[in-house]
């Protein structure tokens, strides 16, 4: 009894596993994840309430039916579709009584769901269910089959699952070599781009930032893009600004910003090029969901961008837009570009009067105490840059900071400098900006991410790095000024967790580069590699560097050896086979020039005294072959070594003979 | 075509013919289409994580091999025959199964055999270096030898997508009597017969009373003695005894008949001959194709007529 639940729990999880292959793309709808998840539940309890399956099988196929009239009706995906109706079987099977028939039937779709789950989804969370479903599924097929057998005394289950082990083993290691080796020729008639994965895409950059909203943003995780910066900071957490967004349009409650529209073009230059620039490769990820480009403060120059499909790449064009903002022409998915950053700040590029009033615009119905907030807290303070300064350090010492906002409130800079006392990177930022505007003092509210995770070489940054901090016109100089108390900038993942996280985000960004993108090229450098490394002798590799080729190269050579001891295993085995004795007897008599006049053992010129053993040979063979004397265990190798011996002596009487006229006279 | 591409030709055929035998199962059909599938559906979209998807099936299918290949690879055989099956009449086949090391699973073991071959034998667990019996119900048509060359040992293990077979080749003959059928007083048929030599034995060395004791002459039958009086005498005595009239009955049997009637007939002498024998009779057979039983008793001697009913109508065994 205990060995069949085992059975049943595995054979449950594995479709658990496929299952969830396919539900983290996010795109299966939230009532078939419930209905799966119930009849999971239901299954691993042991309740199997679908023992007569008429009933559900019709529902099944009302279910199956509503589904692919949506997709007629263009309301749904075919692809999803075809997942919402794996998802439905396999729930159906999972309440049926299990039996062997319904358990190769749930192993069968549980495939076709890890094939939904690889058409829809691009994330690592994949190669883990693939992997959980590929352990699961040999283990419950094996115990079944040994199950299955009919009227025999079952082996204990640790026995059964030592050879299981050895076939998960082969199974991955086959899986990586197939993966690496099956060339990748594509027809790309059905390319189908991957999603954001569960949660969707989180950045967001909106076309204005309205006070008063959440927060939630600020606990996300999820990588929205990775950086190469050259020169290389070196640091493992980066503290500096990427911008995205400027506003400089105040109305209470929202920020917007007003600006021309720049032609599209491969690249936009926003200051002048000089020679001490950061420069960056940036990979904006599904999840980063914007058209927005960003860089590190401050941005000079933004081009080769590039929109990376499935399965190919191509040039994707850009343009500025508003106020020094640079988006993507059009939407893609994954992104990757370069820019170029001033290292110092440089002078305001933009003097128009009308710039200068909208960055000193006040809201029309300003809260009166604002002033007199700001009259206040610049007390003291001489010049533009000294009043910014001591406003900017009254503000991160003089309020807290949270993420718990009470939602639409008609004042929200109000309520926050005055009720509250309290709020996020956005009620500072805004905060500063006004206090600094009542001074005449010019300012602007700069949305985009601090912050930075080194892994791989690259800085990941989250989703909960998103910021919001003020560039302030001084002195004719553009002055970044942060309110926002400064251990609150990035994203809030410390300790095991931010630890556990980072390993995971190097593991993400291994899987993207080495796993979901790998190419025909790839593939075709990955043979040159391990061309090098066979050419190279061993005294030039170094003794502790082990390059992931070499693993690759192992890989093959036992593949290789594994084949090649079937193949002689199955030779070996074959020679008690009179069929291929006679075979073996031929190639030997032709070799020695002795066959008989019609090419076959018939006749063969074998009369002398010292061949008998040939002669034994080819008499054994008839019998085996056609008198019903079938050979004992080994004969055929003996009868094969004897013959091979004695015809090492003499050659054939004709062999050596007069040559045959090559052509007619 | 050249003699050259010919032998690279058939040397391709030999690789290519494989020592094992390999049967999809429902099951595995479905799963190579899928793969197929996955396949297209890679090929058609260059989704890696599709080719990724695909390496594991086909990955999954090279496990099977090999697995199976571990369990069906050094199993030894023996086979376990019947003594006296009958035609029509199930009987039980067996074998002995063995593995001098690793452990086999999902085993099930038939002869290759066209009408044995039905026959099937399972066994969960083949442990390493035990024997274990497997048996299967078979059921003979015919009577007559059967000449059973090697037994075929499949496994489903590990995935039952694939069933694996190996034959082992076990040289053997499975000789099937007569079958049963109710015995008539009179000869049945045209092709066979039953001699009228009938007599009474007058000898005083049959199986009857005791006669007398006499003293033994040279060259008489030493298991005749009575030791114990031989002892009390100090003379050698023997024993005599009355004979018993047994009846000597030699049936006779057309053997040129055509094979159905000859089996009909073998069927019935048999049936006859056990009749014959049970009631005490000395039986014994002769054909025109030179079978003969000499009369005699006993139930070896049933066998040995039933056994050479069995072979009668079919060629010796050379050898």
């Amino acid at each position: 009894m205990r060995s069949e639940r085992l059975r049943l729990l595995l054979r449950d999880l594995t479709a658990g596993a496929a299952f969830a292959a396919m539900a983290i793309s996010g795109q299966v709808p939230l009532w078939t994840m419930a209905v799966f998840v119930v009849a999971l539940v239901l299954a691993l309890a042991g309740r199997r309430p679908l023992s007569d399956g008429r009933l559900s099988a019709v529902l099944l196929l009302l279910a199956v039916v509503a589904v692919y009239a949506a997709v007629l009706l263009d309301e749904l995906d075919l692809v999803v579709a075809a997942c919402i109706t794996a998802s439905l079987l396999t729930a159906q099977r999972l309440l049926s009584r299990p039996t062997g028939r319904t358990t190769d039937q749930l192993q069968l779709v549980s495939l076709l769901m890890i094939a939904g789950g690889a058409v829809l989804s691009a994330d690592l969370l994949f190669a883990l269910c693939l992997v959980v479903y590929a352990v699961l599924a040999v283990l419950t097929q094996g115990l079944w089959v040994v199950a299955e057998v009919p009227g025999g005394a079952l082996p204990p289950t640790g026995r059964v699952l030592r050879p299981l082990g050895v076939g998960v083993m082969l199974s991955l290691g086959g899986a990586l070599a197939l993966f690496l080796l099956f060339p990748r020729l594509s027809w790309n008639v059905g390319a189908r781009r991957a999603g954001a994965s569960l949660g969707g895409a989180t950045t967001g950059f909106a076309d204005g930032l309205r006070l008063g909203g959440t927060g939630l943003l600020k606990s996300n995780p999820r990588v929205v893009f990775r950086a190469r910066i050259d020169p290389d900071p070196g640091t493992d957490q980066l503290d500096a600004y990427w911008v995205g967004r400027r506003f400089d349009a105040f109305d209470g409650v929202q920020w917007s910003t007003a600006g021309t529209r720049g032609g599209p073009s491969r690249q936009v230059v926003l200051g002048p090029i000089d020679a001490n620039l950061v420069r960056q490769e940036i990979d904006l990820l599904p999840a980063y969901g914007s058209r927005t480009l960003v860089a590190l403060d401050a941005p000079i120059r933004f081009g080769d961008a590039e929109s990376h499909q499935t399965t190919f790449s191509i040039r994707t064009e850009i343009y500025s837009s508003g106020d020094r903002e640079v988006r993507l022409v059009g939407p893609s998915e994954h992104v990757t570009y370069r820019a170029f950053s001033a290292m110092e700040r440089g002078r305001v590029l933009s003097e128009s009067p009308a710039e200068r009033a909208r960055r000193l615009q006040l809201p029309k119905a300003l809260d009166p105490r604002i002033p007199a907030l700001a009259e206040a807290l610049a007390e003291g303070a001489v010049g533009d840059r000294a009043i910014a300064r001591q406003i900017e350090r009254a503000l991160q010492s003089r309020y807290s900071y949270t993420l718990e906002l009470p939602g639409r409130v008609k004042d929200p800079l109000a309520d926050f400098l005055f009720d509250r006392r309290a709020g996020h990177c956005e009620d500072f930022a805004t905060a500063l900006v006004v206090l600094l505007r009542t001074r005449q003092i010019p300012a602007r509210v700069v949305v985009g991410f601090h912050g930075g995770e080194r892994a791989a070489g690259e800085y990941l940054v989250r989703a909960g790095d998103a910021h919001a901090w003020v560039e302030a016109e001084v002195d004719g100089y553009v002055l970044r000024l942060d309110a926002t108390p400064p251990q609150h900038r990035s994203a809030a993942g410390i300790g095991l967790a931010g630890w556990l996280l980072a390993r995971w985000e190097a593991l993400q960004i291994r899987w993207l580069d080495r796993v979901v993108e790998y190419s025909l090229s790839d593939q075709s450098r990955l043979v040159q590699r391990v061309r090098w490394s066979l050419r190279e002798t061993p005294e030039s590799a170094p003794p502790t560097a082990r390059r992931p080729d070499e693993g690759v190269a192992v890989a093959l050579a036992v593949l290789s050896a594994a084949f090649l001891v079937a193949v002689l295993i199955g030779r070996r085995a074959a020679t008690n086979d009179p069929a291929e004795l006679g075979r073996r007897l031929f190639r030997l008599l032709r070799r020695r020039g002795r066959l008989g006049p019609k090419g076959w053992l018939d006749g063969a010129r074998v009369g002398e005294a010292e061949l008998g053993p040939v002669r034994e040979g080819i008499a054994r063979y008839r019998e085996a072959r056609f008198g019903r004397q079938p050979l004992l265990p080994g004969e055929g190798r003996r009868l094969l070594r004897q013959a091979r011996r004695a015809l090492q002596g003499p050659d054939a009487p004709s062999a050596r003979g007069p040559r045959r006229p090559t052509s007619r006279a | 075509m050249s003699a050259r591409r010919e032998r690279l030709l058939q040397a391709w055929r030999r690789f290519c013919r494989p020592p094992r035998r390999l049967r999809t199962t429902p099951a595995g059909r479905t799963y190579l289409v899928l793969t197929i599938g996955v396949g297209l559906g890679a090929l058609n979209t260059g989704n890696n994580l599709l080719y990724l998807v695909l390496g594991l099936q086909l990955s999954l299918v090279l496990a099977s091999g090999i697995l199976s290949e571990r369990c069906v690879r050094r199993v030894q055989i023996r086979r376990l025959l019947p003594a006296s099956p009958r035609a029509r009449a199930p009987f039980h086949l067996g074998w002995a199964l063995r593995l001098p090391r690793g452990q086999a699973f999902a085993l099930s073991v038939r002869e290759v055999h066209p009408v044995l071959g039905s026959a099937v034998g399972h066994l969960a667990w083949l442990p390493s270096g035990e024997e274990m019996m497997v048996r299967a119900v078979a059921t003979a048509p015919r009577r007559g030898p059967v000449q059973l060359h090697a037994v075929r040992i499949s496994t489903r293990f590990p995935f039952g997508l694939f069933e694996k077979s190996r034959d082992v080749e076990v040289p053997g003959e499975l000789l099937v009597l007569p079958g049963r059928m109710p015995a008539r007083a009179e000869s049945p048929s045209p092709t066979s017969g039953i001699g009228l030599e009938q007599r009474s034995l007058r000898g005083r060395d049959g199986g009857g009373d005791l006669a007398q004791l006499r003293e033994l002459r040279e060259g008489e039958d030493a298991r005749r003695i009575h030791w114990r009086k031989s002892a009390q005498l100090g003379t050698l005595l023997r024993v005599e005894r009355d004979a018993q009239p047994q009846p000597r009955i030699v049936l006779q049997l057309d053997d040129r008949a055509p094979p159905e009637a000859l089996d009909l007939t073998c069927e019935e002498l048999a049936a006859r001959a056990e009749l014959l024998l049970a009631r005490g009779a000395e039986v014994g057979l002769e054909s025109a194709g030179g079978v003969s039983v000499k009369p005699g008793t006993g139930a070896f001697h049933t066998q040995a007529i039933l056994r050479a009913l069995a072979r009668a109508g079919h060629p010796r065994k050379a050898g």
